[in-house]
């Protein structure tokens, strides 16, 4: 059976994983369904109409390729949304969720340094992300395969190592955030709330010019600016997962001297 | 072992917490087997078993997989002593800990906090939920870790719990300690609450029963007498017997009583 925090944390979040995959794999498989009928369509007719402000947004033109046409329709908003809420869920419960139940008040009093408790717990947690991010990359390339959207294998995997990122940005911060306050509501909310600020700068700086430089500063920039899916993945998607680093460090040290709530 | 009583609420399972390494002490410094807390509480911890007053297992944990797990994060704990400890206890290894009953889940706890052979075994409230033959068991566990020559810490507030087993009482109000004493000075300072029925209507008169020193309130009604007896009850039974003494109703001492007393009289002093 479990023989660390590691291996108990990943079997508990087991059941979930298989949920969330088949969900993110039938979105997917999905859309991809679509683009057959899509890609007959005169698209720069249509996107004619739209503000230019928004088609830079949302990536819209490049929509005339497979890769462009999954990255404006899943890559820009759902999968980035579908990988925080399950990264922010899972990150949220693993520690505080552990010590709400009071199953923390034994676990803390082993022979283990709380440190030890809080990486083994962020190591699962990115497992986890890491495995839904697989079961997208080969969703991807399947329905690419199957719906001929001629996505390379580099593109689909890019694209996951951006949602997988942006997925463990925001997963460790909320278990930074449930390590140092202990509540479960309270780490997902805050985390919740950063990433909806995050694409709101996102947004605002796509739309005002006078915000542009903001952009960059935002996770949602770092990670699908010019859109995943691409042979080359730029070098500024790896700012997404150093933030997340350097919150969960600075967590650790808190955690590991904190009152718990038993 | 040492006996840790207290009323509810004044502060025992927060002691035990920061002796844990749980919290931290506000003030001071806490040491355990000698060791300080605060700055090697994992080198200590191998040493300590720990039952939480409130003691929560992983519900979709079997109780075997539970200790199986805590065992391992402890590096590995013999598993015939954890068996043992298992079948003395009568718990169903395969069943899932979600559909224990509250005493059958505190049996877990008990075999977790025990199962490492600790140098000293700390328990907040440990017979909560346990029927009476359990806790004869789990009480006759205790036995065997002190002539192990270890040490067992036991918190309650319950007087007659402590009384059973322990050899040294410290008591603690208003997260303050009262006293720390020996079991016997406390037991001949507790009062107990006794009603005596006599047969045939003979009730000694007042008088009689007021007289000993151990008696400290009396009312006689009839064939029904009440008295408060302080410490030992063998010198009013000697005198009550000759009566026809037809029942003895014995109250279970009044915890926050039994403290109000020992406090006022260590104040009095």
């Amino acid at each position: 059976m479990e023989a660390s925090v590691f291996t108990k944390t990943l079997r508990d979040q087991r059941r979930g994983l298989v949920g969330w995959s088949i969900g993110t794999a039938a979105t997917v498989l999905l859309m991809a369904a679509i683009w057959p009928s899509f890609s007959d369509i005169d698209i720069d007719a249509l996107l004619a109409q739209y503000p230019k402000a928004l088609l830079d947004a949302f990536n819209v033109r490049a929509m005339s390729t497979g890769a462009g046409y999954l990255n404006a329709e899943l890559f820009s908003l759902m999968l980035p949304a579908i990988f925080i809420v399950f990264a922010v869920g899972r990150g949220a419960r693993v520690l505080a969720g552990e010590e709400e139940d009071g199953t923390l008040e034994v676990l803390a009093t082993l022979p283990l340094t709380r440190s030890t408790i809080l990486v083994q717990k962020g190591a699962a947690l990115v497992v986890d992300v890491a495995a839904l991010a697989g079961v997208l990359f080969a969703s991807t390339w399947l329905s690419s395969q199957l719906f001929g959207l001629d996505v390379s294998v580099r593109a689909a995997l890019n694209g996951a190592v951006a949602m997988a990122l942006l997925g463990i940005e925001f997963g460790l911060t909320a278990l930074a955030i449930g390590a140092i306050v202990g509540r479960r509501n309270v780490a997902v909310g805050v985390s919740a709330c950063l990433a909806g600020a995050a694409y709101l700068v996102f947004l605002a700086a796509q739309l005002v010019e006078s915000l542009r430089p903001l952009r960059r500063l935002s996770p949602f920039y770092q990670a699908i600016s010019g859109g995943p899916v691409d042979d080359r993945l730029p070098p500024i998607v790896w700012c997404t997962v150093a933030v997340g680093v350097v919150v969960f460090a600075v967590s650790i040290r808190v955690f590991a001297t904190r009152d718990l709530h038993v | 072992m040492f006996g840790y009583l207290g009323p509810n609420g004044a502060g025992k399972s927060t002691t035990i917490r920061v002796l844990m390494g749980l919290i931290g002490a506000t003030a001071g410094t806490a040491k355990v087997l000698g060791v300080d807390v605060s700055s090697r509480r994992v080198e200590l911890s191998r040493r300590v078993g720990y039952l939480p007053g409130d003691f929560v297992a992983y519900r979709d944990l079997t109780v075997g997989e539970y200790l199986q797990y805590l065992g391992a994060l402890r590096g590995g704990v013999a598993s015939p002593v954890v068996d043992a400890l298992v079948e003395r206890f009568e718990v169903d290894p395969g069943r899932k800990i979600s559909t224990l009953s509250h005493g059958n889940r505190q049996k877990v706890g008990l075999i977790q906090a025990t199962m490492h052979r600790p140098d000293l075994l700390v328990l907040d409230e440990p017979t909560s939920g346990l029927d009476p033959l359990m806790q004869r068991e789990f009480l006759g566990l205790l036995r065997e870790f002190r002539d192990e020559g270890r040490t067992v810490f036991l918190s309650s507030h319950v007087l007659a719990e402590v009384e059973a087993v322990a050899d040294l009482v410290a008591i603690i109000r208003n997260g303050r300690l009262v006293t720390t004493s020996d079991i016997d000075a406390l037991k001949a300072r507790t009062r107990r609450r006794v009603q005596l029925t006599f047969a045939d209507r003979a009730a000694p008169p007042a008088e009689v029963l007021s007289n000993l020193a151990s008696v400290t309130r009396c009312s006689v009604d009839g064939d029904v007498a009440e008295l408060e007896v302080e410490g030992s009850m063998s010198e009013l039974m000697a005198i009550a017997a000759p009566y026809g003494i037809e029942r003895v109703v014995s109250g279970n001492v009044d915890l926050e009583d039994a403290f109000l007393q020992f406090y006022d009289d260590q104040e009095g002093r």
